[in-house]
C-alpha cells in the first residue's frame, strides 16, 4: 500500500513547528498550508542527484528552482550562426548574460570571475562534461602534504557513488586509467581524434603520463537518449542532449519517481524555529508573489557561491550571522580552480575543431605533490578541441596572425582546425580569507542581496600555475606544435568551480555541515553541494559533486529513523 | 551629400559602395574562386541584426573616409586606384585602429558563418546540429608505454 510504504519512511516531524520566524514586508505572502516531506533548493548538478536518490522513499519532495526549463531544439548549434548565438546568448558571467532567472555577482575584488547558469540544469548547461575524478589523495591532503585539513569521509566512500552516478547519467572512458583506481566506464570512451593522438605522441615522447578522458557525454545511446554526434559547442548547449546536463540526465527520470519541481522560484531565505530546526523557505514564485513552503527537511543545492549566499541572507534572533554558522565558516575558504591555458597550432590538418569541445584527454603527470617542484598538490592537464571557424577568424584578426587582404585565406588555413589547447587546471587550497559575503548594494531583480567575492591567490597557487603553464608549453612542443603560445593567466572567465564555503567537518567550530552533510546547527537543513568540499582537487570538480550528494542523501536514507538525532 | 535613398538600408548607395570596397580589402575572393569576397556576404545585413548600436559610428567614417579621398586626391574614394584605396585605408587603420578593427571583426563574423565559406574550408553549409561530425576514435596503442608504467597516483 502507498500510504504504509510511505508512512514507514516519513522522517520524524519538527518539533513546534507554529513558531517559526518570518520576517515581514508589505509585498504579498502567500503561507502553504502544506509541509512537503523534503525542500530543495536549486534544480542543478546536485540537486538533481540528490532528489534522484531520495525518490525512491516516497517522501514528498519539492524542489525549487530559480530557472525554467531550456529547449535544446533552441540551442545555437541548430543554427549557421551559432557562434554568433553562442556568444550573444550563452553568455557564461552572470553579470553580463542578464537572464531573467540570472542575480548578479560582485566579482570585483577577485581575479577569477564567477560563471554559472541558472536553469533546471544550473551550470550543467554550459559545462564542458569533462568528468576525472578526485584522487584518493585529495581526500588526504592533511596527512599527505601537511597543508590544509583532511576530509571526513574518503575515496572509498563515494567510490559506489562515483560508479552509480555515471551509471544514472551516463560517462563514457575507457577503463585502467593508471592515474586513477580502477573503475569501469559504462559507456566507450569519447573520440580522441588526430588531435588526441598528436597530443598521446607529444605526451609519450615526454614520459608523462594521458588518458582518454571520463566525459559526462554518452557516446552510445542510454536511458533513451541519442548519442554524441561531435556537434562541438558542448559549452553553449548540446542540441542532441548526448551531454549529461542534470536537466536531460536527472530530471526526467526525478519527474517521473515523483519528485514535483517548481520552476521560477527564486528563493530568499530559510526559515527556522526556535528550536533550531529548519521550517521551510520563503521564495518568489514566477509571478513575483512571496510564498513560503513549509518543510520537514530542508537541502540547500545552490553550488559554492549559491548556497552560503542564501544562508547569510537567513538571519534571525538565533543566528545573526547567516543560518548555520556558529561557526563562521560559512561563505568562507572559497576555493576557485586558478586556470592557465596553453594554444598550439600544427602544421599537419588535426580536424581539431571537431568533437565535443572540452572532452578529449587529459594528463595527470603532475596532478600529486612533488615539493621538489616548488609547491604542494598538483594540477589536471585538460586537452580540448580548436576553435571553431567564427573563433578562429577573430582571434587571428586581433593577435595579427590573420592578415587583411591576399594573405588572409592562407593564414586562416594555417590556423583552422590545426590548434590545440591545454587547460591548466590548479588545485586550490583553503584560505579562510578568501570568501562569499553579501554586497551591502547591489541586490537581484527581487531585492535579495547579491553575493560578493573577495578572493587572492596564494604563493602556492601561483607556483603550481607557472609550472603548469611552462609543462603545457612543453607538451605542445613535444607533439609538433610550430606555435605556442601561453594564455595570460589566471584566466579571468573562469570561475566556473565554486567549492569550499560551507566545508564537511566533525568539528562544528571548523565546519558547517558534518560527515554526512547535515548541518551542525541545524539538524534538519543539509547542503549537497560543491559547498562542502573540504578540499577542491584538481580536476573539475562535478562528478565528485554529484557522487557527494548521491552518499548524503544515502546517508539520509539510512537514518530516517534518527535523523534529527 | 550622400543621397539617402527610400530603403530600409541603414547605408546610402554611397556609403554602400565606399563599404564594399573596404569589405574587399579585409577579405579578398580567394584564387581559386571557392570563397568569395566578403563585400559579396552581407556584412551590413550582419551589422544592422547583430550590432546595430555601431551602425551611426560606421556611417560616420564612411563618409569620412570619402571626404578624405576627395581632401587628399580630389576625387571621391569609389573612383581611386586600388592602390591609393588601400594606402587611404591603412592609413585610417594606423589613425583609428579601434573603429577599423570593430569593423575586421564584424567581417570575419558573419564571413565565417557564410554557406559558400563554410563549404569551402570544410563544415560544411549547415548547422552542427542534427548531422554532427565524424571523429575518429584514435589509436589506442598508444597508450601503451601509459600502461607500462603503471600506476600513478598515491594511497593514503
Amino acid at each position: 500500500m502507498v500510504h504504509s510504504a510511505r508512512d514507514a519512511n516519513h522522517i520524524p516531524s519538527v518539533p513546534d513547528r507554529n513558531t517559526e520566524q518570518y520576517g515581514g514586508d508589505s509585498r504579498e505572502k502567500v503561507m502553504a498550508d502544506d509541509v512537503v516531506d523534503v525542500l530543495i533548493v536549486g534544480a542543478g548538478a546536485s540537486g538533481a542527484a540528490v532528489a534522484s536518490s531520495l525518490a525512491e522513499t516516497r517522501m514528498r519532495i519539492v524542489c525549487l528552482e530559480q530557472g525554467g526549463w531550456m529547449n535544446p531544439a533552441e540551442y545555437p548549434s541548430n543554427g549557421r550562426d551559432w557562434e554568433t548565438r553562442a556568444a550573444r546568448e550563452m553568455q557564461t558571467s552572470p553579470n553580463l548574460r542578464k537572464r531573467p532567472a540570472d542575480y548578479p555577482i560582485n566579482d570585483d575584488d577577485s581575479p577569477i570571475a564567477i560563471l554559472n547558469f541558472n536553469a533546471v540544469g544550473g551550470s550543467t548547461i554550459l559545462y564542458s562534461a569533462h568528468f576525472p575524478r578526485f584522487h584518493p589523495s585529495d581526500f588526504r591532503v592533511r596527512t599527505l602534504d601537511g597543508v590544509a585539513d583532511d576530509w571526513p569521509i574518503d575515496y572509498g566512500t563515494l567510490e559506489p557513488y562515483f560508479a552509480e552516478n555515471d551509471n544514472n547519467i551516463g560517462v563514457a572512458g575507457l577503463a585502467g586509467d593508471p592515474a586513477i583506481p580502477a573503475h569501469e566506464p559504462p559507456l566507450p570512451h569519447i573520440p580522441m581524434g588526430r588531435m588526441g593522438e598528436a597530443m598521446g605522441r607529444g605526451f609519450n615522447k615526454l614520459g608523462w603520463h594521458w588518458w582518454p578522458s571520463d566525459s559526462a557525454i554518452i557516446t552510445r545511446p542510454h536511458n533513451g537518449r541519442g548519442e554524441c554526434l561531435n556537434l562541438g559547442p558542448c559549452n553553449a548547449g548540446c542540441a542532441q542532449g548526448a551531454k549529461s546536463s542534470a536537466d536531460i540526465a536527472y530530471w526526467p527520470a526525478n519527474e517521473r519517481a515523483g519528485v514535483e519541481l517548481r520552476t521560477h522560484c527564486r528563493v530568499r531565505e530559510i526559515t527556522v524555529d526556535n528550536r533550531d530546526m529548519a521550517t521551510g523557505v520563503t521564495y518568489f514564485d514566477a509571478d513575483g508573489i512571496e510564498r513560503h513552503q513549509r518543510a520537514e527537511v530542508v537541502i540547500m543545492a545552490c553550488n559554492g557561491v549559491g548556497t552560503p549566499r542564501l544562508l547569510l541572507n537567513s538571519t534571525s534572533a538565533r543566528f545573526p550571522n547567516g543560518l548555520a554558522n556558529r561557526s563562521g565558516l560559512v561563505g568562507r575558504n572559497l576555493m576557485l580552480h586558478p586556470w592557465g591555458m596553453v594554444a598550439g597550432v600544427f602544421d599537419e590538418p588535426l580536424a581539431s575543431n571537431f568533437g565535443p569541445q572540452g572532452c578529449c584527454i587529459l594528463s595527470q603527470q603532475f596532478y600529486e605533490t612533488d615539493v621538489s617542484r616548488g609547491f604542494v598538490r598538483g594540477y589536471n592537464m585538460q586537452i580540448t578541441r580548436g576553435v571553431p571557424p567564427v573563433g578562429t577568424a577573430r582571434g587571428g584578426i586581433a593577435q595579427g596572425t590573420i592578415p587583411w587582404g591576399d594573405g588572409h585565406h592562407g593564414a586562416f588555413d594555417r590556423l583552422f582546425g590545426r590548434s590545440i589547447h591545454l587547460g591548466i587546471c590548479c588545485e586550490d587550497l583553503p584560505e579562510e580569507h578568501n570568501r562569499v559575503t553579501l554586497d551591502p548594494d547591489l541586490a537581484d531583480s527581487t531585492g535579495i542581496p547579491a553575493p560578493k567575492i573577495s578572493y587572492t591567490m596564494s604563493e602556492n597557487s601561483w607556483r603550481m600555475l607557472e609550472h603548469g603553464l611552462a609543462r603545457g608549453a612543453e607538451a605542445m612542443e613535444a607533439a609538433g606544435a610550430k606555435r605556442v603560445q601561453k594564455a595570460s593567466s589566471p584566466l579571468r572567465w573562469a570561475g566556473w568551480h565554486l567549492l569550499g564555503t560551507a566545508r564537511m567537518g566533525t568539528d562544528p567550530e571548523r565546519s558547517v555541515v558534518n560527515e554526512w552533510g547535515r548541518s551542525h546547527d541545524v539538524r534538519n537543513l543539509f547542503i549537497v553541494d560543491g559547498s562542502v568540499f573540504v578540499t577542491s582537487g584538481g580536476v573539475n570538480p562535478t562528478t565528485t559533486i554529484q557522487a557527494v550528494a548521491l552518499y548524503i542523501a544515502d546517508s539520509m536514507k539510512q537514518r530516517l529513523a534518527s535523523l534529527f538525532d | 551629400m550622400a543621397r539617402i535613398i527610400g530603403t530600409d538600408n541603414p547605408l546610402s548607395d554611397d556609403q554602400q559602395r565606399v563599404l564594399a570596397i573596404v569589405l574587399d580589402l579585409i577579405i579578398p575572393a580567394s584564387e581559386d574562386g571557392q570563397r568569395p569576397s566578403a563585400a559579396d556576404v552581407d556584412v551590413l545585413g550582419y551589422i544592422r541584426e547583430s550590432e546595430s548600436h555601431t551602425l551611426d559610428g560606421l556611417r560616420a567614417e564612411l563618409d569620412q573616409l570619402d571626404a578624405e579621398a576627395f581632401e587628399s586626391q580630389g576625387e571621391a574614394f569609389t573612383s581611386l586606384d586600388p592602390a591609393t584605396r588601400k594606402a587611404l585605408v591603412d592609413a585610417k587603420r594606423e589613425r583609428e585602429p579601434h573603429f577599423m578593427r570593430t569593423l575586421a571583426m564584424q567581417t570575419v563574423t558573419c564571413y565565417y558563418q557564410d554557406d559558400r565559406v563554410l563549404e569551402a574550408i570544410g563544415v560544411g553549409a549547415r548547422p552542427p546540429f542534427p548531422q554532427g561530425y565524424e571523429v575518429p576514435s584514435g589509436d589506442l596503442t598508444l597508450l601503451e608505454p601509459v600502461r607500462r608504467r603503471g600506476k600513478v597516483y598515491r594511497e593514503p
